[in-house]
C-alpha cells in the first residue's frame, strides 16, 4: 500500500528526524499559521517559504521528487475549486487557493515523513492533548493495514466468485452483496476488537503506549525551533516591509 | 468534504478550532468514561470505516459509491464514542494521507464528527426504537451527509471562496445524491449486521426530552432543507460577494497616490492578521490544556 512509504521515510536518521517532535510541531504551526495569514504579497512569502521546505527536504534526506509529487495529493480538490473561482472572476484567490493548499500539505508532509506517527502522537500527548484520543488514533493506524487487507482479501475473493458474471447479476442483488460484505467486515473487526483487548489485559496493558526512545527536549532542539521561528517570521516581516 | 488549508480564512478556521476543542474533549470523557476495552474497539472501528471505503456499491450506470460511516458508527457504538472515532479518523486522513488541513481540522471535525454526526443521530434517537426505525435510520444517515457537506460549503462561501450559481447548484444537488446513497447504504448494511447479530445495534435510551428532541430535528431539516431551497436563488449571495469586492478594488486604486500610507497601514494589518491569528492558536492550546488538567484533577479525586 502506498502510504506504508511514509513510514519507511520516518525510520532515517537524519538531523531533522532526531529533532523532538515538539519543536518540529511548533515550527509547523508557526508556518502554516504565517502562510495563511500571508495576503497582498503572499506569492512572495510563499515562494521563499517553497525554498525553506525545499531546504528542509535535502537536510532530511528525503527523496525531493516523490515527497514533492505525494503532497500534490491536494491539487485536485484545490483545483476544482481553483476553476471555479476562475469561472466567477476571481483569478487572484484561484491562485492563493493552490497555491496555499499545495504549501500547507508539503509542509504537514515533511512533519509526518520525519516523525513517525507514535512519536508525533507521544509529542502532542506531552503538549496536553487528550491521551484518550490519542490512544484511538495510534490503534487505528495499527489495525487501518491490517481491516484494509481483510476487505482487499474479500474483494478478491468477491471477483473471484462473481467477477465474470457482473452483468448478470442484478444490480439490486449486487448492492445486497456489498451490504454483507460491509457487514461481515464490521462483525470480524468488532471480534478482532474484543481479542486485542484481551490480549492487552493479558500482558497487563497499563494504559498507554511506550515509545522505543525516550525523546527529550534538549539544547539543539530549542536552537532549531529558534531557527525556525526567525526564518518564518523574519522572511515574511522582510516580504512585506520590501513590498 | 474535506477543507484543505489555504481555503478558510483566518477568522473562520480559528473559530472553528476553538469550537471544535471543548466539543472533543467533552465527547472523549464520555466515550472514555464508560469503559477501558474501548480504546481498541474504537481505533479497530476506525480502521474499519477506512477499510469500508474499498468496497464500492453500485449506483447507476458504470459508477459507484461507497459507505461514509458516521451514521452507522453513532448507531452501532453510540454518538460520544462515534465522534471520537471519526475525530481519529479526520486527524489520521489530514497527517497521512494529506486529505484535510491542519487548521482546518477544527472546521472538518465539526463538520463531520460533531455537528453531521449528531444531526444524524437525531432521528434514530426519536424513532430508533419503534416502528419507524428503518426510515430514521435512512433520514438519519442522509443528514448526517448532508448537514456535514452544506456546512463545510457555507465556511467556504463566508472565507469568500466565490463560486458561480450553477456550481453552487450542481454541488447541492451531488450532496443530496450522496445523501440518498449514504441512507440507502447504511439501511443494507445494519440490515445484514441484525441477520448476524442483533446485539450490534443499540437501542437509543430515552435521556433528553422528547420536546427538545423534537425542536432539534424541526430546525436541522428547516436549514437543511431552506438551503437547498435557497440554493435556487444564489444570486443575491452572489451580488454581494461581487459587490464586496468590487468596492475594495475601487479603494485600492484611489489610494495609490498615498502608497507610502498604503504600505505602513498594509504593514500593520499583516501584523495585527498575524498576532490575532497566533493568539487564537495560543488560546486554542491553552483552553485544551487547562480543561485537560481541570478534567484529570476531577478524576483523580
Amino acid at each position: 500500500m502506498h502510504h506504508v512509504v511514509l513510514d519507511r521515510w520516518g525510520c532515517g536518521s537524519s538531523p531533522v528526524h532526531r529533532r523532538d517532535p515538539r519543536a518540529k510541531m511548533l515550527a509547523t504551526l508557526l508556518f502554516l499559521v504565517a502562510l495563511a495569514t500571508a495576503h497582498h504579497s503572499y506569492l512572495a512569502v510563499s515562494a521563499v517559504y517553497f525554498a525553506l521546505l525545499v531546504t528542509a527536504i535535502f537536510a532530511a534526506e528525503l527523496p525531493p521528487a516523490a515527497v514533492l509529487r505525494r503532497a500534490a495529493l491536494v491539487l485536485p480538490f484545490s483545483l476544482v475549486f481553483a476553476a471555479m473561482s476562475v469561472a466567477s472572476g476571481d483569478t487572484t484567490r484561484a491562485i492563493s487557493l493552490v497555491v496555499k493548499s499545495y504549501l500547507s500539505a508539503l509542509v504537514v508532509l515533511v512533519l509526518v515523513s520525519t516523525t513517525p506517527l507514535p512519536q508525533l502522537l507521544a509529542g502532542l500527548e506531552r503538549m496536553g492533548f487528550p491521551r484518550f484520543l490519542l490512544l484511538v488514533v495510534q490503534f487505528l493506524y495499527r489495525y487501518l493495514f491490517v481491516i484494509s487487507e481483510e476487505a482487499q482479501h474479500m474483494r478478491a475473493a468477491a471477483a473471484a466468485k462473481s467477477g465474470s458474471m457482473r452483468q448478470l447479476i442484478s444490480r439490486r442483488r449486487h448492492f445486497g452483496a456489498a451490504a454483507g460484505a460491509v457487514g461481515v467486515l464490521f462483525a470480524r473487526s468488532y471480534a478482532r476488537a474484543e481479542a486485542i483487548h484481551l490480549a492487552m489485559l493479558a500482558r497487563g496493558f497499563a494504559g498507554h503506549f511506550r515509545p522505543l526512545a525516550k525523546s527529550s527536549f534538549r539544547k539543539l532542539d530549542a536552537a532549531f525551533l529558534a531557527g525556525a521561528v526567525a526564518a518564518i517570521v523574519l522572511l515574511r516581516a522582510a516580504i512585506e516591509v520590501w513590498t | 468534504m474535506h477543507i484543505p488549508d489555504g481555503f478558510l480564512s483566518t477568522p473562520v478556521w480559528a473559530t472553528l478550532d476553538l469550537a471544535a476543542a471543548p466539543a472533543v474533549g467533552y465527547f472523549a470523557r464520555r466515550a472514555q468514561g464508560l469503559e477501558q476495552s474501548k480504546v481498541p474497539l474504537l481505533g479497530v472501528m476506525g480502521a474499519f470505516v477506512f477499510a469500508a471505503q474499498m468496497i464500492n456499491f453500485p449506483v447507476g450506470v458504470g459508477t459507484s459509491g461507497h459507505l461514509i460511516g458516521a451514521a452507522l458508527l453513532a448507531y452501532t457504538l453510540g454518538p460520544a464514542a462515534a465522534s471520537v472515532v471519526l475525530t481519529a479518523i479526520l486527524v489520521v486522513q489530514a497527517l497521512v494521507f494529506q486529505d484535510g488541513g491542519t487548521l482546518a481540522l477544527g472546521a472538518n471535525v465539526l463538520n463531520m464528527a460533531v455537528i453531521g454526526l449528531l444531526a444524524g443521530y437525531l432521528p434514530y434517537q426519536i424513532w430508533g426504537g419503534g416502528r419507524w426505525r428503518r426510515p430514521a435510520i435512512f433520514l438519519g444517515a442522509m443528514l448526517s451527509v448532508m448537514v456535514s457537506a452544506l456546512l463545510a460549503l457555507s465556511e467556504l462561501l463566508v472565507s469568500g471562496v466565490a463560486m458561480p450559481a450553477t456550481a453552487l447548484r450542481v454541488s447541492i444537488g451531488l450532496f443530496m445524491i450522496y445523501g440518498l446513497l449514504e441512507g440507502a447504504i447504511t439501511v443494507a448494511v445494519l440490515g445484514a449486521l441484525e441477520s448476524m447479530n442483533v446485539g450490534f445495534l443499540r437501542v437509543p435510551e430515552a435521556s433528553v426530552s422528547h420536546r427538545l428532541k423534537w425542536v432539534g430535528l424541526a430546525a436541522i431539516l428547516l436549514a437543511t432543507f431552506g438551503a437547498l431551497i435557497a440554493s435556487a436563488y444564489p444570486d443575491g449571495i452572489q451580488r454581494l460577494t461581487s459587490e464586496i469586492g468590487l468596492g475594495s478594488h475601487g479603494r485600492l486604486r484611489i489610494s495609490t497616490p498615498l502608497a507610502n500610507y498604503e504600505a505602513a497601514f498594509f504593514k500593520s494589518g499583516w501584523l495585527r492578521k498575524a498576532a490575532a491569528g497566533l493568539a487564537g492558536v495560543a488560546v486554542i492550546y491553552g483552553v485544551c490544556a487547562l480543561g485537560g488538567r481541570i478534567l484529570g484533577r476531577q478524576r483523580g479525586e
